[in-house]
């Protein structure tokens, strides 16, 4: 009996745990191309076409951070500019005219990338440019470049190592940073970039195994090159055919089993092992708990009245600033006694309050200017003097 | 010609090696061999003195010294057992001092049964009444004065006053200050043989009612687990307000698809509604406010339309549908203003051609958006010259409903507990529940660290880390013996700093872990360089030695 019972309380437990882990309170996405030039059109577009999936399922541009290290828009290469297509019957526009690119240039690099995911920016870093996520935060990453045997390709002048990738994701589970991640990568031999990670709650998903390419779809004959890759172009297929609207049941499990590898010409990879309950358990998951936006909207009722509700609290508020209207005119008034006082003695015609005083621009250091100034022309004055020395002596020599 | 002379000058040159193997060339002279030795001694000299300690003290990573040991144990819990002694005073002017000493102590006897969580406790005192009439005036004012006193904070007054027309005992609680007034019938004065009397029973229960959501909360933080009946609850609220942030940015936006209203009272509608409110938040944390207005703000084409009810004669948004309300793609919200996360309160002013809208299901106009902010429709009167069409201008008297909401949703947001109905009991209970939150989550930034840094070798850890460790450290032992002493305006401020100090460290600029090469790669680095200069030193080396072993050998043998 006492064993029944003990069953029963461990299988509510673990119900409870499960119904708790379920739970996600935000979503971000990482959407990441690591390669320059012309020729590496595709990797842009597969990124733009990302980019607009996600945020076409409800995720703001306040939570993408999007890194682009070339402009393929305004190349002049470019024979329709200001647009990027990743088809060939260039039927959507991926630049549109609302994208919001937060890293581009040379501003995307290794570092720049691992800082952003550990957070581990400047003070004055916008908002806009970091990873704000959180314990209760689902994150999707993607990358897409030029890689190779555990690295992967940031424009010819760097790489991130497979272990660097692991290390920042662990330093992402150390500091919760998030909930699950979804880590998908289209590279050569992307399989394994995620072999090294260590860090719980990840699924990751790769394009090719080790030793084989991954290859670009098709190109477009107007454009010049090649538009989007094969990996890419399916899951895209999958997300923009079968995930139509932000409350789609579809898994991750139906995302992965829409893989053909007749189609698609390389191996695609799955891990699972870092997900708690494993492959049965990480297939549940919807495709929309990271491609779309969690929204546990709480619409408050106007006429119920338990504690805590909106009419209590009203009443509350209310009562707060009547409060605080009664003192403020208490305040006013005892100013303008204590003010008033000693107007009679010196006879001053009248006392205002003081104007309300604007926040003017504050000076960012406090050190004094005119001492640098000092040290300054003192510097360029002993120069000049050692100039004129010199050339004077010189002069006397010859 | 060359082609011959080459001819010519081979065979001469190979009857040259031919008669120098034949021959044994000329003995090295002692000076020759003395000089080469000291050549290659200079250069391993250079070497091993030189060389050795400049790669030793270049490709070494400075990692100062962090106190591992400590910071785990803060993070597994070891070092601070948070407590939360609540001091309360109890004033009881109509009564003699030995029956209101004897209620008193009945009344704690009877709390102290009541409670099963430890941590959370409830201390009565006696006030004397004068210091109890100064109480119910400006609270907060006083226990930051008391705070600084080095005394514990007066979590609540309660009055114990006598009247005439009762049976049993009731209570009153003072919306407005940490104040409780509990009436009693005059015949229920206990006698001081009675060892539960009725009066301090029902106080301790009162007691019991107005912290029972605290405590409850507080045990879910210490805890990190769900238990007991209206855990369910307690977790949702804390999953919907935000993360702690020492300042939180407001924007106030006023969407609408039309062209009007394009202008609005809101900086006196700011000052009147929330700024009492901001006020009072003071000792948690710091805000700043922005505002704009946006026209022609359409929906997102993906969102689901507002259907027109007749029943309601209204424009319905369905409650699922809600979540697709904001063009999150095309809005400009969040603007990244200041360091602190954004709360946004949408005041959605809908077209003249769907006005009124409301939800569907409760009628209701606004609904909290978890982590994000809170929206609420606002339907102003249409004026009717020509066609339908909204006001120009909102006046600060037809904002008040809205602001009165976003307060609301603030509150909400932020944590705020649902009980008791007296906002500054609830807003104690926040720097109680914040203070708990920060302290572990500082012990747990400490924990992250530690482990961190055991688990990278390669990543620097610079001065300033140890520095603002132990800043970390010294304010949690602060925070951990206010909560002690019950000083918890003090704690949280400590909190507040160990948590600044502790994500500082955290986030140290300098300690990026990039710096990963694997073996194969310091080969690749290393050989090219050392490869062309290393074999001509060891092979030397070598030799040299073979050379001194051989002329010892030879010296014994001679």
């Amino acid at each position: 009996m006492t064993l029944l019972f003990r069953f029963l309380q461990l299988l509510s437990l673990l119900l409870l745990a499960s119904a708790v882990t379920a739970e996600h309170t935000s979503n971000w996405a990482v959407l990441v191309s690591t390669s320059r030039f012309w020729f590496n059109y595709r990797h842009l577009a597969n990124v733009l076409s990302l980019y607009r999936t996600v945020k076409r399922l409800g995720i703001p541009d306040s939570q993408i951070i999007l890194m682009l290290p070339d402009d393929m828009a305004c190349n002049p290469r470019n024979a329709f500019p200001g647009t990027v297509y990743s088809n060939a019957d260039r039927a959507v526009d991926l630049y549109g005219d609302n994208i919001e690119v937060d890293y581009r240039g040379y501003e995307v690099t290794v570092e720049n990338f691992i800082r952003l995911l550990t957070d581990r920016l400047d003070e004055d870093v916008p908002r806009s440019k970091r990873l704000g996520s959180d314990a209760g935060s689902n994150v999707l990453v993607y990358m897409t470049g030029h890689g190779g045997d555990q690295f992967l390709k940031f424009q010819d002048a760097e790489e991130i190592g497979a272990w660097d990738l692991a290390d920042a994701f662990n330093q992402m589970w150390e500091k919760k940073r998030y909930h699950e991640l979804l880590f998908m990568i289209d590279t050569c031999q992307a399989n394994t970039m995620y072999t090294h990670f260590y860090s719980p709650n990840i699924v990751a998903t790769g394009s090719s195994e080790l030793d084989q390419s991954s290859y670009s779809h098709h190109a477009d004959n107007d454009v010049g090159v090649a538009v989007i890759d094969r990996w890419t172009y399916y899951v895209l297929e999958f997300l923009e055919t079968q995930v139509t609207s932000a409350n789609s049941k579809l898994t991750l499990g139906d995302l992965f089993d829409s893989y053909d590898e007749s189609k698609i010409h390389s191996q695609p990879g799955v891990r699972w092992d870092l997900f708690p309950g494993g492959e049965p358990e990480g297939r549940l998951r919807t495709v929309v708990d990271f491609f779309g936006n969690v929204q546990n909207v709480e619409v408050e009722n106007a006429n119920a009245t338990d504690p805590g509700s909106l009419k209590e609290d009203l009443a509350e508020i209310a009562r707060l600033v009547e409060k605080w209207q009664r003192r403020d005119e208490e305040y006013s008034a005892i100013f303008n006694i204590s003010a008033s006082q000693p107007s009679k003695k010196s006879q001053s015609s009248s006392v205002h309050l003081a104007p309300k005083k604007t926040v003017g621009p504050t000076r960012m250091t406090d050190e004094s200017s005119w001492a640098k100034r000092l040290v300054g022309i003192s510097v360029v004055g002993a120069c000049t003097a050692i100039w004129v020395a010199g050339s004077y002596l010189g002069r006397s020599v010859a | 010609m060359t082609t011959i002379n080459g001819d010519q000058a081979s065979p001469k040159a190979s009857a040259a090696t031919k008669s120098s193997t034949a021959r044994v060339p000329p003995p090295e002279t002692s000076e020759a061999v003395q000089t080469r030795f000291r050549v290659i001694a200079a250069f391993w000299a250079v070497i091993v003195l030189l060389g050795f300690p400049i790669w030793w003290k270049t490709t070494s990573i400075y990692r100062a010294h962090l106190p591992i040991q400590e910071m785990v144990d803060w993070d597994e819990g070891k070092i601070c057992r948070p407590v939360f002694p609540l001091e309360i005073h109890v004033a009881a002017p109509a009564m003699q001092i030995s029956e209101s000493q004897h209620l008193l102590r009945t009344t704690q006897h009877s709390l102290d049964d009541f409670n099963e969580f430890a941590a959370h406790h409830l201390r009565l005192k006696l006030a004397n009444d004068t210091s109890a009439s100064n109480a119910n005036g400006d609270q907060t004012a006083e226990t930051e004065h008391e705070a600084a006193e080095e005394r514990a904070d007066i979590a609540l007054t309660v009055r114990v006053l006598p009247q005439d027309d009762l049976t049993a005992p009731r209570s009153e609680i003072h919306a407005d200050a940490t104040q409780l007034d509990v009436f009693y019938p005059p015949n229920q004065v206990p006698l001081p043989s009675s060892s539960n009397p009725p009066l301090s029973a029902f106080i301790a229960q009162e007691l019991q009612g107005l912290y029972s959501e605290e405590k409850a909360t507080i045990a879910h933080i210490l805890s990190g687990e769900t238990a007991g009946s209206d855990s369910e609850s307690i977790s949702r609220r804390l999953r919907r307000s935000m993360k702690y942030a020492d300042t939180y940015h407001l924007s106030f936006s006023l969407f609408t698809p039309g062209p009007v209203p394009s202008s609005w009272d809101i900086e006196a509608a700011v000052k009147e509604y929330l700024t009492p409110l901001l006020d009072a938040f003071a000792p948690i944390s710091n805000f700043t406010v922005d505002t704009q207005v946006q026209l022609y703000a359409t929906f997102s084409p993906m969102a689901p339309p507002p259907v027109y009810d007749e029943a309601e004669t209204a424009w319905t948004l369905k409650k699922e549908d809600l979540s697709a309300f904001i063009n999150a793609a095309e809005w400009p919200l969040n603007p990244s203003i200041g360091s602190g996360p954004t709360l946004n309160f949408v005041l959605y002013v809908p077209a003249p051609s769907q006005s009124p809208m409301l939800v569907k299901e409760n009628r209701a106009s606004s609904w909290i958006v978890p982590q994000w902010g809170g929206v609420s429709l606002l339907n102003p009167p249409l004026s009717e010259e020509l066609s339908p069409s909204n006001p120009k201008h909102l006046t600060q008297e037809s904002l008040r409903p809205a602001f009165m909401t976003f307060s609301h949703q603030l509150l909400t947001l932020l944590g705020t507990p649902a009980t008791p109905s007296s906002l500054p009991l609830r807003l104690q209970t926040l720097i109680r529940v914040r203070a708990a939150t920060l302290l572990l989550s500082a012990s747990s930034t400490m924990g992250s660290l530690a482990r961190l840094t055991e688990s990278l070798p390669s990543i620097p850890i610079p001065a300033t880390v140890a520095s603002s460790v132990s800043t970390t450290l010294t304010h949690l032992g602060t925070t951990c013996s206010s909560l002690r002493d019950g000083r918890f305006a003090a704690a949280l401020a400590s909190a507040r700093v160990a948590e600044t100090e502790a994500e500082r460290s955290f986030f140290e600029k300098s300690m990026v872990g990039q710096v990963y090469f694997p073996d194969e790669h310091k080969v690749a680095v290393y050989l090219p360089l050392l490869g062309p200069i290393g074999v001509p030193l060891i092979v030397g080396l070598l030799k040299e030695v073979k050379r001194l072993i051989a002329g010892r050998k030879a010296r014994a043998g001679a």
